[in-house]
Formats: structure tokens, C-alpha cells, sequence
């Protein structure tokens, strides 16, 4: 089990470390927050390989932290002796297996005491000369020459790993994959051959060899003779045909997995994602510790989705650590929201600390999009699609621009309670501002119900009860039934007193296009205030 | 509990660790140390041999298991920054370099000679670190030929008698020719025979068991019986018992007259063998040292005697220690019969010459 996880210079990351989730972790975050990044990291350092090649042979100027790279190059104007920047993505383990066991030692960067393991990119001494030339060229683009740096995969017994300990077991899977023509992806390739038995394996190698042995002598056999009746003038040896044994015609190219009666391959990419995880589920015991799957909700329909998410509920269950990254609220709300790790940059947020009853709360409101309240660095709760408008229409009186322009988010609860989204809030310590009707409680007691989750940052606004229970009696209130039905464009027979509260967002909708000026009631004036 | 297994020569000290790890339990792991490359493989093979899972039985030289497992893992810890790159191994740190320099060469190889004192200091650095990481890779750990260890591999040995591993050691005093670390002054009173105290120190302190295994099942019970006088009674050791079986015409100790010595060695195919290359030169046999035959067994030897085992021989003056090794080792190589090169009759031994009977026995 992955305890920790560090990387410095590692694209995104310069210094990153996470401690992750015994059983699920999911990682949410912007784009390019570095969601993939990092499950790209643990697959490195847990395999020494990215998409089933080896480091050494995948190194590429992009893999260093574009600031590093930027900050080398201008230091190094003034003083060339400045160290070059390097890579190293470093996974802290904690388990008992004595195979593991061997891994163990304090050659990591916290000095910890741990089995773990560790990749490593610096520069290869054996190019010094070589690279001091690259660096005096003066038309040198400012790239680092990955020609001259060199991967190392150890464990932190400072041992270097050839290949990945069988102890530390992996599964990826990526329902991003593009179809691949050799048949299988790596990753299902590798899923694949560590769900068979050494013995099995065997037993399949020497099958498929058989039957390509079969075809050789009996058919192709034939055919040569008829070849060798037409060649001999033009070769000295006989020339014939034979069906490839070598190492590129192994089993694990020529057998594909099947899905009814249709190839792996060929099945949608929603059903290769499914099978995937099935798949891994059924790993032998001893393997598959760490499984990473990318975007599970790619290419798959709702049901599919939640029959998806079941499995890996179980998947996680089996003393196996998930690693999921997602866009998906659904996949979220349904997992837990208390396993998130929320990236942006190096840094992340958790949710740990987050009551139980929200999780579950979340768990059975998995429509709700919780993740744009978890992205969004500050934001406006209101109770309605009506309130969202008319915050929307005072914030552009009093900014000319709307809350969007200024990263304010303004989210409708659709039913979510004040006190979970708030709970969220301020476990993630959000920048965020409540606007609540009173419905005729006093404004007092409704902030005071909520006062453990609000702070300076933190506040809820509450229409005073004399100017009315909800947002249109206070609209008309501070406006007039006058001038409130010139903004709304009534006939002169229209009450706006009655009409409002059957066409809430109809009316919202006619505020926030209007041409007149609009007095806002204080609590929302408040609100937009906060802002300031 | 630890035990200390001190079986004599032919007393199938290596096939009682093959035993042992063949019918370990599934989830059991065992680690095996040997001296010489020559006795790991031989271990090795032998273990793969019962067919035993790799996995769960593994064989490693003393050296590499000080480097493994407790050098490197925590080396930084003693030395900040330094990193082991591999064993140095006849390197010389000089008398006077201190700290790293003493222990590390400037490519980072750990000078042989100081290794055990290396390790030693890295352990104590790492606070039961480096014991903890081997409590959870193995459960048990033979230390075959623990007889050729000394100075601070006792600290070291100490350390892990003193661990939630089980040790056990198995050897035999009377055949410390080898040496870790002949100029490690550490536990100078415990070198090479001595090693015998040592064991009983531990014992004491409550540390091990330790058994002695007097039965031999190569040499016949003449041999057994001079190989144990070799020694002085006073050492302790129980004396030899022979449960060989097997017969042969000539058997037992004989004395060969110089110029008959080739003759000797041909009729019967002995093996001749001698302390170290400056005994009998003159001699246009093919002698083999005491010391490179260890582990071997023949039907017979012929032994070119020192002028001190002479004395031995032929007087009863007591050998030193070393020198009572080496001679031992020679001796019990022999199934059958033992024979010294002599002009001079000795007393117990029974002149071999060409014109007699050709095949004179002993007591039959």
C-alpha cells in the first residue's frame, strides 16, 4: 500500500507529496491540474515504464517542470555551475510482505525508514563534456538535451529494479485508450497475464505453438512443395513458407479476450472499461496492490456507469488501493466524497475530516454536481435557478461584468441543504457567500443554526422577515409594486404580488434583462458586497 | 531458541541445513549463510535439490548479506551522503584513516577487511532499524562454517541472537582454518578454535543452545579417535564417535618411510596433503594444502607431518591451535586409513613397507 506519494520536477509537480487513501483515492481537479499526471507518476514508479516502455526510453524534454527548465536556463547565464534540474517521483509503501520487506531502507528524500520504491532523472556523468558543449552553444534553443540525462528505477535499499517487484502488483486502466492494432493494449495485456497461473500460461504457450506447428506441416506443407517446383531455379536452398515461432508470434499477440461473441477489441469502449475492471477484480490475490483508473465515466451511459462503479466499490474492498481520476460529479458523489484529493498544482485539499452523514448524504444525491462546488474557489450558494439570476443582474449593476469574469461561481442547491454544501465549504475552506430566504423564521436563528461552518470568508445572508419569506415579496418590497411591474413589463391589470410567485424564473429571467434600474434587497446587496 | 550446532568432521553438518530447509513449513523464510563461493552453490544446489520453493529458501555469502542487508539499506544514516557502491576486496584503508575513509574507498566500495565493523556501526546507527527490516523479510537465518567468523562478525552475530530471528549456527571449532578478518583485533581472545568460549559465553548469557554432534559417519573410529587427541582434553570437546559402516583392506594409521612415500600414494591412490607449500618440497608428490581440502572426503591420506606435528606424533607435545586445525582437517578427510611420512617408528602407528604383506591390517 501506497502510504505516500513525492515528486519534485515531475512536469506539473516541482514539489508535490500526497498521502494517499489505504483503499480509494479520487482525484478531481481542473484541467490540466495534473490528474493524469499523477497516476502517470505512480505507474512509473511503481513499473519503471509509462504505457508499457521503459523510462530510459520515453524521456522527453517536456517530463522536467516547465519552471525548473525556465529557472535553470537563467541561472545558468549567470553562474553555469547552477545544479540542472532533475526528476524524482518517489512512492513510500507500507506492508509487511516480506518482498516488500526487501525494499525497505532510507534512501528516499524524507529519510523515512520504509520499503518504497523510486524513479529517478538526472543527468549521466558519462555525458558531462557532451552536455557543458550543449550549454555553451549559443544558438541553443533552452530545452534541456534529455539525450544526456539518464532514468534510474530503485527500491529504497538503494537496489537497482530491472523489472516490477511481484510483490508490488499494478493495474491501469484507461477507458481513454485508443484502440490499439495489436490486438490488446499493454496495460490489458499485463492485466491479462497476471490473471493466469504460471502453469496456465504455459499450457496456452505450448497450445498456440502446437497449432502454429500444425499449420506448417499440414497445409502450408502442400503449398511448399509448390513453391519449391517453381524456385529451384532461382535459389539455391529451397524456398518455403512456415508460420512465425518466434517471439513476436507468443500467445499473448495471437489469443485476444472476447466479449460475447465479439473480439476485446471490437466491443464499444464503455464495455472495454468494464471488462477492464473486471478484470482486474479477478487478478490473483497476491498481485494487483495499486489499480489507477483514468475517467471511468468515458463512454459510458448512466447504468453502465453505476453497474461500473459498483465493481470498483468491491475492487477497493479487497485490500487493493484505487487511484480514480474523474470529471464526473456522478462517480464522485457515488465513491465518497470524503476520498477525494482535489489537485491544483502542488497542492491538494482534502475532504478527510468530512462528516459521515454527508458522504452518505452525497452517496444517495449522486446527481448532484459536487464538483463544480469543490472547483470552484469562490462561489455563490443560492436556493434557485430565480435567485442565481438576480444575484447575477446586482453583481453587473454594481461591477459591470458578471460573477463568471471574476471566478465566482454561482450554484443553484436544487435541493441540497445549506448546512452539507456549507459543511463542504468549509472543510475545503472555500471562499463562499449563502443566500437564504427566511420562510418566515427569523434571519438570526437560521445563521445561527449554521454559525459552525461560516467565518470572515464564510458567510450566509438571510432576507429580513419584514420585507418578506422569500426573494419576490423583498424584490417588490424595496423596488415598489410600481416600478416592480414596469421591470417585469405587466400589463397594468397584472399584480406583480401574485404574478411573481407563479413565474419565478420567468420573472428572474424578465429582472435580468430589464433596462430599468433594480433596487436589490439588502441581504442580497450584502452578498455582492462580500465581493468587493 | 538459537542453537549452535557443533558437529565434527563427517558429521553431515551441511546436510543437516538441507534437511532442515526442506521441510520447512510453506510460509517460512529462511535465509542461508555460507563462507565460500564453493559452499554457497553447494548449499544452494543442494536445497533446490529437495525442492524447496527459491523464494523461500535463499543462499548468501557473509560478505554480501553484511552489504545487503545492513550496510546499504542504512549507510546514510552513519555517513550522511554516502551511498554503497559494492565490496572492495582487497583494498587497505591504511592504518590511519578515520571515519568514512576507513570503512569506504573513494568509489564507495567497503573495504573487506572492515566490513563486519562497518555493518556493525550502520546497525547501531539505524536504531534496530536494520534488525526490524530483517525480522520482516525472514523468520530464520543458518550461519554455515561459523567457525571461520570472528572480531566484529560476532557483534554482528551477537545482535541477531539477540533478534525475534532464529539463528542457527552450525560448525566446528576444530576446523577454523579460514578467517573473516585475520587483522580485526575485535574479540581477539574468541579467534579461530576459541570460538568455542565464545559459544559457551552465549549460552550463558541465555542467547543459544549449544549441541554438540560427536557422531562422524566418514572416518572409522581409529581415525575418529586420533583425530580427537589432536586436541587438548582440556578444551571440552566430546569425544568422536564413528558410525561408518563401511570396510575396507586396509585400513587404519601407518607410518610410510620417505623413500617409500610414492610408492605409498600409488598403490593405494591416497591423497597426499601437507600444512603449506614450504613442507616438503623435496617430495615429487602432488600435495594439496589442509586448508583447500575442507568438505572433502577420500579413503585414504598421506600427510607430510610439520616438525611440530612430528613432535606431536612421536612425543605427545600439544599442537597450538591453528596448527591442531589444520592437522585435524587433514586427518578426518580419510575414511579408511591415515598415514604420516616418517623414518622414525611411532608409537600407535604401524610401519607400512613394500616387502610386508601388502594390505597389513589393524586389529583384524
Amino acid at each position: 500500500m501506497i502510504t505516500k506519494v513525492v515528486i519534485h520536477g515531475y512536469r506539473k509537480f516541482r514539489h508535490f507529496s500526497v498521502d494517499p487513501d489505504p483503499t480509494m483515492n479520487i482525484i478531481i481537479g481542473d484541467n490540466e491540474a495534473g490528474k493524469s499526471t499523477l497516476l502517470e507518476a505512480i505507474a512509473l514508479a511503481l513499473s519503471g515504464r509509462i504505457d508499457g516502455r521503459w523510462a530510459n526510453d520515453e524521456l522527453n524534454p517536456y517530463w522536467f517542470n516547465a519552471r525548473d527548465v525556465r529557472d535553470y536556463f537563467a541561472a545558468y547565464a549567470q553562474n553555469p555551475k547552477t545544479p540542472t534540474p532533475s526528476i524524482s517521483i518517489e512512492l513510500y509503501l507500507d506492508s509487511n510482505d516480506p518482498d516488500v520487506q526487501r525494499m525497505r531502507g532510507i534512501h528516499n528524500s524524507l529519510r523515512n525508514d520504509c520499503p518504497g520504491t523510486k524513479l529517478e532523472v538526472v543527468r549521466n556523468p558519462d555525458y558531462d563534456e557532451e552536455f557543458a558543449a550543449y550549454m555553451a552553444d549559443p544558438n541553443r534553443p533552452n530545452v534541456l538535451p534529455t539525450e544526456y540525462f539518464e532514468a534510474t528505477w530503485k527500491d529504497f535499499n538503494d537496489i537497482p529494479l530491472r523489472r516490477r517487484p511481484t510483490a508490488l502488483g499494478l493495474s491501469v486502466i484507461d477507458s481513454r485508450t485508443i484502440r490499439s492494432k495489436s490486438g490488446v493494449d499493454y496495460h490489458t495485456r499485463e492485466i491479462l497475464s497476471s490473471f493466469l497461473e504460471p502453469k496456465e500460461r504455459a499450457a496456452i504457450s505450448v497450445a498456440h505453438r502446437k497449432s502454429r506447428y500444425e499449420m506448417t506441416t499440414s497445409v502450408l506443407n502442400s503449398l511448399n512443395d509448390k513453391i519449391r517446383e517453381g524456385s529451384e531455379a532461382l535459389h539455391d536452398a529451397p524456398i518455403g513458407l512456415t508460420m512465425d515461432q518466434s517471439a513476436r508470434a507468443s500467445w499473448e499477440s495471437g489469443v485476444v479476450p472476447q466479449v460475447g461473441e465479439v473480439p476485446f477489441v471490437m466491443a464499444g469502449q464503455g464495455q472495454q472499461a468494464s471488462i477492464k475492471v473486471a478484470l482486474a477484480m479477478k487478478r490473483r490475490a497476491e498481485s494487483a496492490r495499486t489499480v489507477l483508473i483514468e475517467e471511468p465515466e468515458t463512454n459510458l451511459a448512466y447504468s453502465r456507469l453505476q453497474k461500473l462503479l459498483n465493481r470498483v466499490e468491491v475492487l477497493a474492498g479487497e485490500s487493493q488501493q484505487l487511484f480514480i481520476t474523474t470529471h464526473s460529479s456522478f462517480v464522485l458523489n457515488r465513491l465518497g466524497l470524503n476520498k477525494l484529493i482535489c489537485l491544483h498544482g502542488d497542492a491538494t485539499s482534502r475532504l478527510t475530516d468530512l462528516g459521515d452523514g454527508t458522504v452518505s448524504y452525497f452517496k444517495h444525491l449522486s446527481g448532484y454536481d459536487t464538483l463544480r462546488l469543490v472547483l470552484a474557489s469562490r462561489l455563490v450558494l443560492v436556493e434557485g435557478p430565480s435567485d442565481e439570476m438576480i444575484f447575477k443582474r446586482g453583481y453587473f449593476d454594481k461591477y459591470r461584468k458578471y460573477p463568471e469574469s471574476d471566478g465566482i461561481d454561482v450554484i443553484s442547491m436544487n435541493g441540497i441543504t445549506f448546512k452539507r454544501a456549507l459543511e463542504l465549504c468549509a472543510r475545503l475552506d472555500r471562499d463562499v457567500v449563502a443566500l437564504q430566504d427566511n420562510d418566515g423564521t427569523p434571519a438570526a436563528e437560521i445563521i445561527g443554526e449554521l454559525s459552525e461552518y461560516t467565518s470572515e470568508i464564510r458567510q450566509i445572508y438571510v432576507g429580513v422577515s419584514t420585507l418578506g419569506k422569500t426573494l419576490e415579496p423583498q424584490l417588490i418590497q424595496v423596488n415598489g409594486v410600481e416600478k416592480m411591474r414596469k421591470i417585469l413589463g405587466l400589463r397594468a391589470q397584472d399584480n406583480p404580488e401574485t404574478w411573481m410567485p407563479n413565474h419565478k424564473t420567468e420573472g428572474a429571467l424578465r429582472i435580468l434583462q430589464s433596462q430599468e434600474t433594480v433596487v436589490m434587497p439588502p441581504y442580497i446587496q450584502q452578498a455582492i458586497e462580500h465581493f468587493a | 531458541m538459537n542453537r549452535s550446532i557443533l558437529a565434527v568432521a563427517g558429521g553431515r553438518k551441511t546436510q543437516s541445513i538441507v534437511d532442515e530447509c526442506g521441510s520447512c513449513s510453506e510460509d517460512h523464510r529462511i535465509l542461508v549463510l555460507g563462507y565460500t563461493t564453493a559452499s554457497q552453490d553447494e548449499l544452494a544446489t543442494r536445497i533446490r535439490a529437495t525442492g524447496v520453493h527459491g523464494h523461500r529458501v535463499e543462499v548468501m555469502g557473509w560478505f554480501a548479506f553484511l552489504l545487503q542487508h545492513l550496510v546499504r539499506p542504512y549507510l546514510p544514516l552513519l555517513y550522511e551522503g554516502r551511498r554503497l557502491a559494492g565490496l572492495n576486496f582487497d583494498g587497505d584503508p591504511g592504518r590511519y584513516a578515520k571515519d568514512a575513509e576507513r570503512f569506504l574507498d573513494k568509489d564507495s566500495l567497503a573495504y573487506k577487511l572492515h566490513l563486519a565493523k562497518l555493518a556493525h556501526d550502520v546497525m547501531v546507527s539505524s536504531n534496530d532499524s536494520a534488525i526490524d527490516r530483517l525480522e520482516h523479510i525472514y523468520d530464520e537465518i543458518y550461519i554455515d562454517e561459523v567457525q571461520d567468523l570472528g572480531g566484529w562478525d560476532l557483534e554482528v552475530v551477537q545482535a541477531l541472537l539477540q533478534s525475534r530471528l532464529r539463528i542457527t549456527m552450525v560448525g566446528d571449532m576444530r576446523q577454523a582454518l579460514l578467517s573473516t578478518n585475520i587483522r580485526d583485533p575485535k574479540n581477539r581472545q574468541y579467534r579461530k578454535e576459541k570460538i568455542f568460549a565464545w559459544f559457551q559465553l552465549m549460552e550463558k548469557k541465555g542467547l543459544l543452545e549449544i549441541t554438540q554432534k560427536p557422531t562422524t559417519y566418514r572416518s572409522n573410529q581409529v581415525i575418529a579417535t586420533f583425530s580427537d587427541s589432536i586436541f587438548d582434553p582440556s578444551l571440552g570437546y566430546a569425544p568422536t564417535v564413528s558410525a561408518s559402516t563401511e570396510t575396507h583392506p586396509h585400513t587404519g594409521l601407518f607410518t610410510v618411510r620417505e623413500s617409500e612415500a610414492i610408492a605409498y600414494a600409488q598403490s593405494l591412490g591416497a591423497l597426499c596433503l601437507r600444512h603449506s607449500k614450504s613442507v616438503a618440497k623435496h617430495l615429487d608428490l602432488p600435495f594439496l594444502n589442509f586448508g583447500v581440502t575442507k568438505g572433502r572426503t577420500v579413503d585414504h591420506v598421506l600427510i607430510y607431518p610439520t616438525e611440530k606435528a612430528h613432535k606431536f606424533l612421536s612425543e605427545g607435545t600439544q599442537l597450538e591451535g591453528g596448527a591442531a586445525c589444520s592437522l585435524y582437517v587433514g586427518v578426518t578427510r580419510a575414511k579408511h586409513s591415515v598415514a604420516f611420512i616418517s623414518d622414525e617408528q611411532l608409537p600407535n602407528f604401524t610401519a607400512w613397507t613394500q616387502q610386508a604383506p601388502r594390505w597389513s591390517t589393524l586389529g583384524a
